[in-house]
């Protein structure tokens, strides 16, 4: 499992925003924080980081998503176990 | 709370903090920094790739780094990170790491004890002393390349040290240091948050710079409006969020900065007020200098005349009317307008001309010293200026800028060194090219190189030609190889003596970024097997000279160069075993220090570094005993060395406190394309690689994201060559010839006629292709331009017919 932390930029346009928001909802490894402004913390939950990496490129492309920034990442098990990676 | 919800916690405050800064432009009520719990230990250290110089929160368990976060006490990146920084984690854990030092026997590697090693190293030395040269990197830390250039220039005094950043910034340096007399830029990273127009002359920062870039970007979605310019030879992935995308010619800068020049001295809009205060002009003499010869107001005008925007727009490729928009806003003094560049400008046969000029047009123009307003260039290696050049691993130079062809600043550097009068040479080594071009040229032939230590680059892969300057030496049984690495590369595999290194948090270390912070890190894990400390390396050899009886190993006390004492008893860190008996990282620095006086580029002692997340020079010590860094050099408002005006150029070339606006014309590169090689090639990096992709192609999120190079070309090229997407062609040069595949409409699209080529992947060597063709002040080769022609692949089976 790899943990990571990221800041979503949300679209100014609300219905978009809604709707992102919807899907975000309904994915169980995405856990969101408390918005500031349109800066929505979330953590990542994977089973790898290739996981990972794909779904971050997912959140880069929904809509109503402008940017994705990644703050941390935990690959402590992919580093215990390389096969993992 | 177990460990997942632990982590989980730790990522959402993380998280949390960076939104809200992100958001708000401070800090939030969540926690800023990462808890010591669950058995992770934290330390900050900067991020071991670009210059940006990011920080990262390093998480370590059981020995190993097993977590990476963005540091939100970091002003650089303010918790973020980008691709790769959040995995420079695993950089470390590629699976094959090199474990044992290995010499060359009957052909093959094999391994032999450090103390071999060490002995091997030194005796080829004493051998030949004047043909030993260290060939060393911008990814050096300060205190490793402080080493080596200490055992060079003050022990075997032959100044045959020269860093890779020749490769990617000595045009940057010679422009700095002809426009204002010293290195490195006035400005800083907070005039990214300032300036209201950003022109990017032959900048990528999307995929090169991306944190950076992402904090002009970011502006807009707070409401700010920032207009970005695009220069450039190709579309690239910056150029989606540009207003203006203004695709060039190659070597069309130089036009387009004298076309800018020109309007604003014809219509007036130039900033008469700063120019006559603050600036003097300049022209090249030949063979060019870096003070060139002066010109007056009328004879600049009258040089500039010719280039009218129609004519630039014949000599760049870019339309009239765009010139005359980029000095329109040139011309407006309500504007803050930062410029910034990286390689496009710098590798260059014009480097030191192009840098120049986009100097001149920001002093002609008055877009000089408030924030926002600044000419910044960018470096692609994490301590290019921290080491390469502020501690001067370049042939020529000394720690702290000063040069070793000046008597006073040899004096000043023998008095710090405590050695004897006139032991340091004044003559200075060959410059990169120059250097390699004589250790694969054979002794009977001029080939005075015989022996290059490589540190911490990968000469193989990354210099241009290499057919030319690398393969010869290694069939030449005179020449030999000395590499220390992490990993094998290119260069690590032809090596007759290869030495493993740690890497980056497996060892203490200080970098310099591009905006003059300094950084400092502590080793946090151990490197695997055998694995080494360059720094260590380093001087294990110096202390094997002086026990062979190399007298340039002491000074002129009798002591060794890198004598050390703690509690007044002598410590033996030329001994593995006792080279963390103390810290020899902070002891190198505190005496490197000293030399930072000299141009005031004012360090503070290294336990102010451990404190900060970087501190830019100068950093001035205040009455209280605080110590102060300086974002804007040059300006009263913040640099305690600017006293005498608003602007104060207190290095000036011309010693007036004033800073240099050159002349210097449009002409056209040494090769072009011809009938025989119709394409021009264009070399480059993509956002998953660092550089060769020694490090990056080993982490596997990396090498899946971006897992080969390519040919970008364009659509009706391809067309016309009856290829499609992923199919290999041949592209050959007057010096060789790679097997790349084709990618068309990909990341970047260049225009008809162009190639571009990254250069990360070792299994496809484009600068088997490229041009060693360089600048001539700088000695910077041009990896942004040859002549090459392009064909399909023959089908391999028709081949193997062919012969049979």
């Amino acid at each position: 499992m790899t943990v990571s932390g990221l800041v979503l930029t949300l679209e100014n346009d609300v219905r978009t925003r809604a709707r992102a928001l919807d899907a975000l909802a309904l994915d169980s490894r995405i856990t969101c924080g408390e918005a500031h402004g349109l800066r929505l913390p979330v953590v990542v939950e994977t089973a790898s980081l290739a996981e990972g990496e794909t779904l971050c490129e997912s959140l880069r492309n929904l809509d109503g998503v402008a940017f994705v920034d990644v703050v941390s990442i935990d690959f402590s098990d992919d580093v215990s176990n390389p096969g993992a990676a | 709370m177990d460990r997942r919800d632990f982590i989980r916690n730790s990522a959402m405050g993380a998280a949390t903090v960076a939104a809200s800064r992100l958001a708000l432009g401070k800090e939030g009520l969540a926690h800023a920094e990462p808890v010591a719990a669950d058995g992770i230990t934290w330390n900050k250290a900067p991020c071991r790739f670009c210059g940006t110089g990011c920080h990262v929160q390093v998480g370590v368990k059981g020995g190993k780094v097993v977590s990476i976060q963005g540091d939100q006490k970091a002003e650089v990146n303010k918790g973020l990170l980008c691709v790769k920084g959040y995995h420079v984690g695993l950089a470390l854990y590629g699976k094959d790491r090199l474990t044992k030092p290995m010499l060359r026997k009957n052909g093959k590697l094999e391994p032999i004890s450090w103390d071999e090693a060490i002995e091997v190293i030194a005796k080829r030395v004493m051998k030949n002393p004047a043909g030993f040269a260290i060939y060393g990197s911008g990814q050096w830390t300060i205190p490793e390349g402080y080493a080596a250039n200490k055992i060079i220039k003050a022990g075997i005094g032959n100044n045959q040290i020269d860093p890779n950043a020749r490769l990617c910034m000595a045009s940057a340096v010679t422009g700095f240091l002809s426009t204002y007399g010293v290195d490195e830029p006035a400005g800083c990273y907070d005039d990214l948050d300032k300036a209201d127009v950003i022109i990017l002359w032959g900048n990528n920062p999307a995929e090169m710079h991306p944190v950076l870039f992402s904090r002009i970007v970011d502006r807009r979605s707070k409401g700010e409006k920032v207009t970005l310019i695009d220069i450039g030879t190709r579309r690239t992935r910056t150029s989606g969020f540009c207003e203006h995308v203004l695709t060039m010619k190659p070597h069309g800068d130089l036009a387009i900065a004298l076309g800018i020049m020109h309007l604003l001295v014809e219509s007036g809009t130039y900033d008469k007020g700063f120019v006559e205060k603050y600036c003097n002009f300049r022209q090249r003499v030949d063979p060019p200098t870096l003070d060139g010869k002066a010109m007056t107001f009328d004879e600049y005008k009258a040089a500039l005349k010719e280039y009218t925007p129609e004519k630039v727009e014949k000599l760049s490729g870019v339309a009239a009317k765009d010139i005359r928009m980029l000095a329109e806003l040139f011309g407006k003094k309500d504007l803050k307008i930062t410029s910034l560049w990286c390689m496009g400008m710098n590798q260059h046969t014009r480097g030191t001309a192009i840098n120049d000029l986009v100097h001149g047009v920001h002093l002609l123009s008055g877009h000089f010293g408030k924030p926002g307003d600044a000419p910044t260039s960018l470096t692609g290696q994490p301590s290019a200026c921290g080491t390469a050049r502020e501690v001067g691993t370049l042939v020529h130079a000394l720690p702290g800028g000063l040069l070793v062809a000046k008597d006073e600043h040899r004096k000043e550097a023998e008095a710090l060194w405590n050695l004897p009068a006139g032991r340091i040479n004044a003559k200075p080594g060959y410059h990169t090219v120059e250097m390699w071009k004589r250790f694969s040229t054979p002794k009977a032939k001029g080939g005075d190189i015989d022996t290059i230590w490589v540190q911490v680059t990968n000469p193989a892969q990354s210099m241009p030609n290499r057919n030319a300057l690398i393969d010869p030496s290694r069939k030449d049984p005179d020449k030999f190889l000395i590499v220390s690495d992490v990993y094998p590369t290119q260069t690590a595999m032809m090596a007759d003596l290869l030495l493993p290194s740690a890497l980056w948090v497996e060892k203490n270390g200080m970098f310099g970024n591009s905006e003059r912070r300094t950084q400092q890190w502590f080793k946090q894990v151990d490197p695997p097997g055998e694995a080494r400390d360059d720094c260590w390396q380093l001087i294990a050899v110096s202390h094997k000279l002086m026990e062979l009886g190399h007298a340039g190993m002491k000074d002129k006390d009798g002591k060794w160069l890198f004598h050390t004492e703690k509690d007044g008893k002598e410590v033996q860190i030329w001994d593995w075993k006792h080279y963390y008996d103390i810290n020899v990282d902070e002891r190198l620095f505190d005496e490197y220090r000293k030399f930072s006086r000299f141009k005031h580029k004012d360090l503070a002692p290294y336990q102010e570094y451990v404190k900060a997340r970087g501190l830019r020079w100068p950093v001035v010590q205040q009455k209280d005993g605080s110590w102060r860094e300086t974002r804007f050099r040059f300006s009263k408002f913040d640099d305690p060395y600017a006293t005498k005006a608003d602007i104060q150029f207190y290095h000036s070339v011309t010693k007036d406190d004033r800073a240099l606006i050159w002349f210097h014309p449009h002409e056209n590169p040494p090769e072009m394309p011809d009938a025989e090689y119709p394409m021009w090639l264009c070399t480059g990096r993509v956002i998953e690689h660092w550089h060769t992709g020694s490090l990056t192609m080993r982490i596997p999120q990396l090498h899946a994201a971006m897992p080969q190079a390519y040919v970008e070309m364009h659509r009706d090229d391809a067309k016309a060559l009856g290829v499609q997407n992923g199919e290999v062609v041949v592209i050959e040069s007057r010096r060789g010839s790679v097997e790349v595949p084709v990618w068309i409409d990909g990341r970047g699209s260049p225009p008809p006629g162009s190639l571009f080529v990254p250069f990360f992947d070792e299994t496809i060597l484009i600068n088997r292709v490229t041009l060693e063709a360089h600048d001539p002040l700088s000695k910077q080769p041009d990896y942004k331009k040859c002549a090459v022609r392009v064909k399909k692949r023959p089908p391999k089976v028709a081949a193997a017919a062919g012969k049979g």
